[in-house]
């Protein structure tokens, strides 16, 4: 990682009093909490409970009605998505959004490639860069298939790809969007270890999982959303024992 | 006088603009599907009722026969080209691309039937009486007037007040919710096309007695209905009708400063304002990212 | 017969350079424009209006043609490219049809309906070049100059970024890329590169007027791109050429109406891209999508 070190629990991100409402119908209702830095926060929550709206807020996709969130201790209101990203927040999306009709190579190459005209790099930077690169995908387990198009790739390796996009960059936030759902216990495995590494390596990360397995595997910190409210936050035994958090929760889903 | 006559022609083309324009609205706002053979679906209304009226088959049957014209292309155009594309993918592209290719077939084998030049339908209705001194007006505008008034009514009143109507509104924001009342979303999408290709046969009928046709007036018409649809909002179907009578009215009263041949210059400047200063238009929802 | 064949080199080399430019912004960066035929145009009027009054040399009237061609085209992507796609459709459109009525007015620059006369030939290095065959010299190594162009800007991290952009426009922008200028640069250089093709147009034809740069134009390049194949090298070299040709072959079938050989050829690449659409999105040259 060329990043520096972040000190341990410096708080990242603040957010106070979020709000946004589709049509009357609240979908984030006055959230307020921090991301510190090093720690993987998870939000939990039924189906609709706002989540991936929360995640849009943050990333600038959509406009907030309210609140304040902040990024190093600057406002980031009503910043456009792509200088929120190159700020160092960066999102993977639940429906993958990859570029499909690009290689795998390509697509974690121009995850790193910001500026509208190239740039041309001395030839250090471009074998630094074909090794970071390099590292990424062996990790992902996409070393074979970089001459494959997107498109063509199985289910579980779309997943690593989006994973491995935002690995190639420097984000020090990763917000991720249901990265593991659907994979086989190998691929998850493979998953938790990445995601272990990574945030030794400095990178903070908030996930939007269903799984309870990966949550506990991962989580320092749990946050519990149900329609737009943050209803618990805190260590992940004290939030998941919490028998009428696990009722929403699981009243919801049969 | 004059800026009054060209209020009156304004309301006259405005109100037909309106129509035009709405069909397109409907169907891309309920479908999704960018619609650009509209305009050929306008250019068959027109030249069915020209062929059926010419051939001396009396005012009625010739507007059925046109109305049977553009509801006919509207559904088999779904059902052959749309709804096989949405099978496999549905992007803008593959849609507005086969959309297109229509249109310019349609606007050729209808300039080899009919030739390429304007034809008009001669009927004493378009001819001008002195309503107040100086300012001379059709019966067709007054026609064209109330027409516009019946049919968007009779459309507000369908979309509001019944199950398919609100279906139809409901189809572009959630076709799960469509099934959930226990509606087809693939009818739904039928009834879209069947009702946004009928509404512009009034348009299509008057304008070959007014200004006349040729096969090459469906661009026109697509350029009306791309305006009035996205000054007017994107998804809503007032915001449309607003902006099809603002760009008549627009389109008539410029006159009093330029040239007839700047009429489209125009309605494209106030496309063009809208897309600089307001995109999400007249009445429409701001668009997120 | 050789200046038949001399004659359709360049044409189709002149009709190749628009498709190749038109593909640049539709199969890379997924832009949908109907205004091609406007810079198509532009090119043409400027540098005819540059040979008439300034100087034939193909370093003056070319670079004057691309530079007119740019600037009116930053003017129409710089709004309308900051919102949804079919906004770049609408107007687009507008400007076609505007554009075509200033062509027709503008008699100073334009010469009106009647369009520019006597034309000098382009300059190169001292040399007029009017013949047909050196000519397609000329319009051959125009067309690979602006392939060699386009292709190293597909393959630079600018392609990648309009790639990225055509796939999925808010990943590109999580990803820290700057959606609307990144689309806007790529229109600006898809008009300059076309407007390559007006000059040549008007120095070869040393005649042009409004008729060549009307929508039928820009609906006859987008089919070009289409029907060859968008996002591809080749195909919208494949595609100019299958349309050029298509007429003769038209008119090679007696039993079809001679006199209606520019309806037919409309109708038959109206219904190729239909049924192409429906049944093999790519194009001829085009990859099937899907697996």
């Amino acid at each position: 990682m060329s990043m520096t070190q972040p000190q341990q629990g410096e708080t990242l991100m603040q957010i106070r009093n979020l709000d946004k409402s589709f049509g009357g119908v609240k979908a984030v209702d006055d959230v307020t909490m921090d991301l510190r830095a090093g720690i993987v926060t998870t939000l939990v929550g039924p189906n609709g409970a706002g989540k991936t709206t929360f995640f849009n807020l943050i990333t600038g996709n959509l406009p907030r009605d309210g609140g304040e969130v902040t990024w190093l201790g600057r406002d980031i209101a009503g910043v456009k998505p792509h200088r929120i990203a190159r700020a160092g927040i960066m999102r993977t999306y639940q429906d993958l959004r990859l570029f499909d009709g690009m290689t795998v190579w390509e697509n974690v190459l121009n995850a790193t490639e910001y500026g509208a005209l190239p740039i041309p790099l001395g030839s250090a930077a471009r074998a630094a860069r074909r090794e970071r690169i390099e590292r990424v995908l062996e990790r992902t387990g996409l070393a074979d298939k970089r001459n494959t198009r997107a498109l063509d790739l199985a289910y579980a390796e779309r997943k690593f790809l989006s994973m491995a996009r935002i690995m190639a960059t420097e984000a020090r936030l990763w917000l991720l969007d249901e990265p593991a759902s659907g994979l086989d216990p190998a691929s998850y495995d493979r998953f938790l270890t990445i995601l272990r590494e990574d945030v030794a390596g400095g990178v903070t990360v908030c996930i939007i999982e269903h799984n309870l397995d990966i949550v506990i595997g991962i989580s320092d910190r749990i946050a519990f959303l149900d329609r737009g409210k943050l209803l618990a936050d805190g260590d992940p035994q004290t939030v998941l024992n919490d028998p009428e958090l696990a009722k929403i929760y699981f009243g919801e889903r049969t | 006088m004059l800026a009054i006559q060209l209020a009156i022609t304004g309301l006259q083309t405005g109100a037909l603009y309106a129509l035009t324009a709405v069909g397109f609205s409907l169907i891309f706002g309920s479908t999704r599907i960018f619609h650009f053979a509209h305009g050929a679906a306008f250019v068959i209304a027109a030249y069915f009722f020209y062929a059926a009226f010419g051939a001396g088959w009396g005012v009625i049957p010739a507007i059925g026969v046109s109305a049977f014209g553009a509801v006919a292309f509207g559904l088999l155009l779904d059902r052959l080209v749309y709804v096989p594309i949405q099978r496999h993918e549905g992007s803008f592209f593959t849609v507005f691309v086969a959309s297109f290719g229509v249109g310019i077939a349609v606007q050729n084998v209808i300039g080899m039937i009919f030739g390429r030049g304007y034809v008009t339908v001669n009927t004493t209705l378009s001819r001008s009486v002195e309503v107040i001194p100086e300012v001379y007006v059709s019966p067709l505008a007054w026609i064209a007037i109330a027409c516009a008034a019946v049919f968007l009514g009779g459309l507000g009143f369908f979309l509001k007040r019944t199950h398919t109507g609100m279906a139809l509104r409901a189809l572009a924001d959630n076709p799960e919710l469509v099934r959930t009342f226990g509606l087809n979303p693939r009818a739904i999408q039928a009834a879209a096309f069947a009702i946004g290709s009928v509404i512009v046969v009034p348009a299509a009928i008057i304008t070959s007695a007014t200004t006349g046709l040729s096969p090459a007036i469906g661009h026109h018409v697509m350029l009306i209905s791309l305006a009035a649809t996205i000054v007017g909002g994107i998804g809503s179907i007032p915001g449309t009708m607003l902006a099809g009578v603002m760009l008549g009215l627009a389109e008539s009263l410029a006159l009093l400063v330029v040239d007839t041949q700047w009429t489209e210059a125009v309605t494209f400047a106030i496309l063009f304002a809208f897309i600089i200063i307001r995109p999400s238009g007249l009445l429409g929802r701001a668009t997120a990212h | 017969m050789e200046a038949y064949i001399y004659n359709l080199v360049n044409l189709i080399a002149i009709y190749s350079i628009l498709a190749v430019t038109l593909n640049f912004i539709m199969g890379y960066a997924g832009i949908y424009s109907l205004a091609h035929a406007v810079f198509f145009g532009l090119g043409a009027y400027t540098s005819a209006f540059v040979a008439q009054n300034v100087s034939a040399s193909i370093l003056v009237s070319f670079p004057a043609a691309m530079l007119a061609a740019g600037v009116v085209s930053l003017a129409l992507a710089l709004p309308a490219l900051r919102v949804r796609g079919e906004y770049f459709v609408a107007a687009s459109l507008g400007l076609q049809v505007l554009s075509v009525t200033i062509y027709s007015e503008w008699k100073g620059f334009t010469g009106g309906i009647g369009g520019v006369l006597a034309i000098p030939p382009v300059n190169i290095l001292g040399i007029d070049v009017f013949r047909p065959a050196a000519f397609a010299i000329l319009s051959v190594t125009v067309l690979v100059l602006v392939l060699l162009i386009v292709n190293a800007l597909v393959h630079s991290s600018f392609g990648r970024n309009l790639r990225a952009i055509r796939d999925s426009e808010s990943a590109a922008a999580s990803f820290g890329k700057n959606v609307p200028v990144i689309k806007t640069i790529s229109v600006v250089i898809s008009a300059a590169l076309a407007a390559l093709a007006g000059a040549l147009y008007a120095s070869y034809l040393s005649f042009i007027n409004v008729e060549s740069f009307t929508l039928d134009t820009s609906v006859l390049v987008m089919a070009m791109v289409i029907i060859g194949g968008t996002g591809t090298v080749a195909g919208p070299i494949v595609g100019a050429a299958i349309l050029l040709i298509l007429p003769s072959v038209i008119s090679y079938f007696d039993f079809l109406p001679q006199t209606e050989i520019g309806s037919l050829q409309q109708i038959i690449y109206g219904l190729g891209m239909t049924l192409l659409m429906i049944f093999r999105p790519g194009g001829i040259v085009g990859r099937r999508s899907g697996t």
